[in-house]
């Protein structure tokens, strides 16, 4: 019914602030006695991660230093959000090679589908995700970019299996 | 779609469990087509008239014969029984293409035709998932057998469709099957160079990715490619083709199969036509002559301007171009009817012709324009001379003709001059008001081939800019024309409702429906013939 309080009585000997003030002091000098860390001291510290984590592309090379990439167009149709740009085009040798190859690392969700479906390990995740830019544009890494990022391979792939046989 | 018929007798016979009865003669892989079962195939190609049966992928077991046979080669008999998916039919079908995998080199993810390559298709339809084989594939390198024509020989799977091409329909025996087995590859002649203008076809007729047309050599995947139904502008044969686009730019065109036109041919002239059109400057929005300067503008200004300028035109000249939709010539005439200018003339590009041996139909024709009839057909004169005489005092309206063989001068002195067309050509822009339009790509309509054939083609790609379809802003001119004051007829906006006006008010095309012109095409003298007849009266009745 509107206007109808409960009024409830408080239980006798339990009214006093004090105990629970003494409690929460104790948990301040229990944490002074034993330094527990809670607030981790990002970025003079850095997280442990996961060896599977999903974060920058990098781009696999050759020992010329000639990407591994050989253009075939399966990375920019399966990805889910269109952030990969890719012109595929002849070399001197008659070969296939991406003359413009690009990912938007802004619009992508890191689901790990290119690296999935790349026919040659070429387009991988690295185990990073520390990218600052001043602007959007910067955001759109080319080949050259992605071939000499250098930070660790996500373990969902593993060089000694390529093919995940 | 069946080879001579000689007598009116059917033969009835059971494929995969559904009766159908067809002409003797027929290959069982034909009548099984007919049916709906499309047995896989290598070597056999409706349009090539040998069936050697060497692929042997097309093997159907028929009940009563002791071994498998090649459906492609066997005629159907009375009573046969034919299971195409048995177990014995598909393990040796399993069989053929694990074989002829043994050295595909598998180079899929590079491969232009990964996609729409049959190799691809029989290997999963057959679950091909691994290879039994140890050794090292063979490896053949490739080779360039035309000026624009590479062969891949790894990926060849010897079908010889080709060189059966070459031999049989483009009669010019250029290719050959070189050495024999394991080391067989496709090669030119010795001493012959295969520069016949209808060789693109061989790689129409790859199964595999083994001949790749240079155009086309890395530029798209099959899946990104928009398909349309068109037609091919190169000449007066008008091929029906496939307009093959990616990201609003023509990538590539493929022949459409039309009996009673290109078969399942084209020529190489129409392939590359077609792909520069990509290239040139176009006028994006319709740009009126003010103060001496050219300004952009919106259609609805534009119209009325131009229309009130219409008015007070006393005499002038038209040109056209056979390269306009026959909707578009039609209005065209209307409008010129309405201020008053008499006749018109377009200049048609002349060049060589060929003619496919094999098919004599398809030729590739002097007349290097898809529509010079229908524009004959609307009253415009063909234009022969070396250029064209300079309007001088007199006004000038222009449809689509290019006017890039003219001096930069030209029109300038004309009282009014109107472009109506889809390229800024120098002396194109001295006009009083350009009004952009639309390429045949970019719009809906009918052209009408050398033999009287009015043919539809669909819209393959985006406008540029403004730029609108020229019978919808030339039916938009004239109604404004007509208006006195009571909004003037409506104009159509659908390429249909423009061509039902076209027939009903040019007796030649009497007869014609936009439905039924389909994607085939109709004939004119047939439809008119036709129609008169029905509306003949019939004697004593």
């Amino acid at each position: 019914m509107p206007g109808e309080v409960k009024v409830m009585t408080r239980p006798e000997g339990k009214g006093s602030y004090v105990r629970a003030a003494l409690k929460g002091m104790g948990v301040t000098l229990k944490h002074m006695v034993d330094p527990h860390k809670v607030t981790q001291q990002y970025p003079e510290e850095k997280w442990e991660l996961a060896p599977r984590m999903r974060g920058t592309h990098r781009m696999a090379v050759h020992e010329d230093g000639r990407s591994k990439c050989v253009a075939c167009g399966l990375c920019p149709t399966v990805c889910p959000v269109n952030c990969i740009k890719l012109i595929p085009a002849e070399d001197e040798n008659g070969e296939r090679y991406a003359a413009v190859y690009e990912i938007d690392e802004f619009r992508c969700i890191f689901c790990g589908f290119c690296q999935e479906v790349c026919p040659v390990e070429a387009i991988h995740l690295s185990v990073h995700y520390e990218n600052a830019e001043y602007s959007r544009e910067r955001w759109v890494y080319d080949l050259e970019r992605l071939c000499e990022i250098d930070h660790p391979y996500t373990a969902l792939w593993d060089p000694a299996d390529p093919s995940s046989e | 779609m069946y080879r001579n018929v000689k007598t009116a007798e059917l033969v009835s016979l059971k494929i995969d469990g559904t009766e159908i009865s067809v002409p003797p003669d027929t290959s069982v892989i034909e009548a099984a087509e007919a049916v709906g079962v499309l047995v896989p195939r290598y070597c056999y190609h409706p349009g090539i008239p040998t069936r050697p049966a060497q692929c042997r992928v097309c093997l159907v077991e028929i009940e009563g014969q002791p071994k498998l046979q090649p459906s492609c080669k066997m005629s159907v008999q009375e009573g046969m029984v034919v299971h195409t998916a048995s177990e014995e039919a598909r393990s040796a079908r399993r069989s053929v293409i694990e074989l002829l995998l043994v050295n595909h080199p598998l180079d899929c993810p590079i491969c232009d035709a990964a996609g729409q390559c049959m190799l691809q298709d029989y290997a999963f339809e057959t679950h091909q998932l691994a290879s039994r084989l140890n050794e090292e594939k063979l490896v053949m390198g490739r080779d360039r057998i035309a000026d624009d024509i590479l062969y891949f020989a790894d990926r060849c799977i010897i079908c010889t469709r080709c060189v059966r091409f070459m031999r049989e329909v483009a009669e010019d025996d250029a290719l050959i099957v070189a050495q024999r087995g394991y080391r067989a590859y496709i090669d030119t002649f010795p001493g012959r160079v295969l520069d016949n203008p209808f060789r693109g076809n061989i790689v129409d007729v790859c199964p595999v990715g083994a001949l790749v047309h240079e155009d086309f050599l890395f530029k798209a995947r099959f899946w990104d490619l928009d398909q349309t139904a068109s037609v091919c502008p190169g000449c007066s044969t008008g091929c029906n083709v496939t307009i093959d686009t990616k990201e609003n730019q023509i990538v590539r065109l493929k022949p459409r199969h039309n009996s009673e036109v290109n078969s399942y041919w084209m020529c190489d002239h129409g392939r590359k036509h077609l792909i520069m059109s990509n290239r040139g400057l176009r006028p994006e929005a319709p740009l009126l002559r003010r103060n001496g300067k050219l300004v952009p503008t919106g259609w609805g200004d534009a119209l009325t301007w131009v229309a009130e300028r219409l008015r007070e035109v006393p005499s002038g000249m038209a040109i056209v171009s056979p390269h306009a939709a026959n909707e578009s010539l039609f209005y065209f005439r209307r409008l010129l009817d309405r201020i008053g200018i008499a006749g018109g003339t377009f200049r048609v590009e002349r060049g060589e012709e060929a003619i496919l041996s094999g098919f004599p139909k398809l030729q590739l024709r002097a007349d290097r324009a898809p529509n010079a009839s229908g524009a004959e057909l609307h009253g415009f004169e063909r234009f022969d001379g070396s250029a064209r005489s300079d309007p001088e005092g007199d006004a000038v309206a222009v449809l689509e003709d290019p006017l890039a063989e003219l001096p930069e001068e030209w029109g300038r002195q004309a009282s009014f001059f109107l472009y109506v067309g889809n390229r800024l050509s120098s002396a194109a822009r001295n006009a009083h008001a350009i009004l952009p339009v639309t390429t045949f790509a970019e719009m809906e309509g009918t052209f009408t081939n050398f033999e009287g054939r009015v043919q539809r083609f669909h819209q393959a790609l985006q406008p540029a800019g403004l730029a609108r379809p020229a019978w919808l802003v030339l039916a938009r001119l004239v109604s404004l024309l007509e208006d006195d004051g009571d909004g003037g007829a409506a104009a159509p906006t659908l390429a249909s409702e423009a061509f039902q006006v076209m027939v009903g008010d040019t007796p030649a095309m009497a007869g014609l429906e936009w439905a039924s012109v389909g994607l085939k095409g109709a004939r004119l003298g047939s439809t008119e013939a036709a129609v008169l007849q029905a509306q003949a009266p019939v004697e004593g009745a």
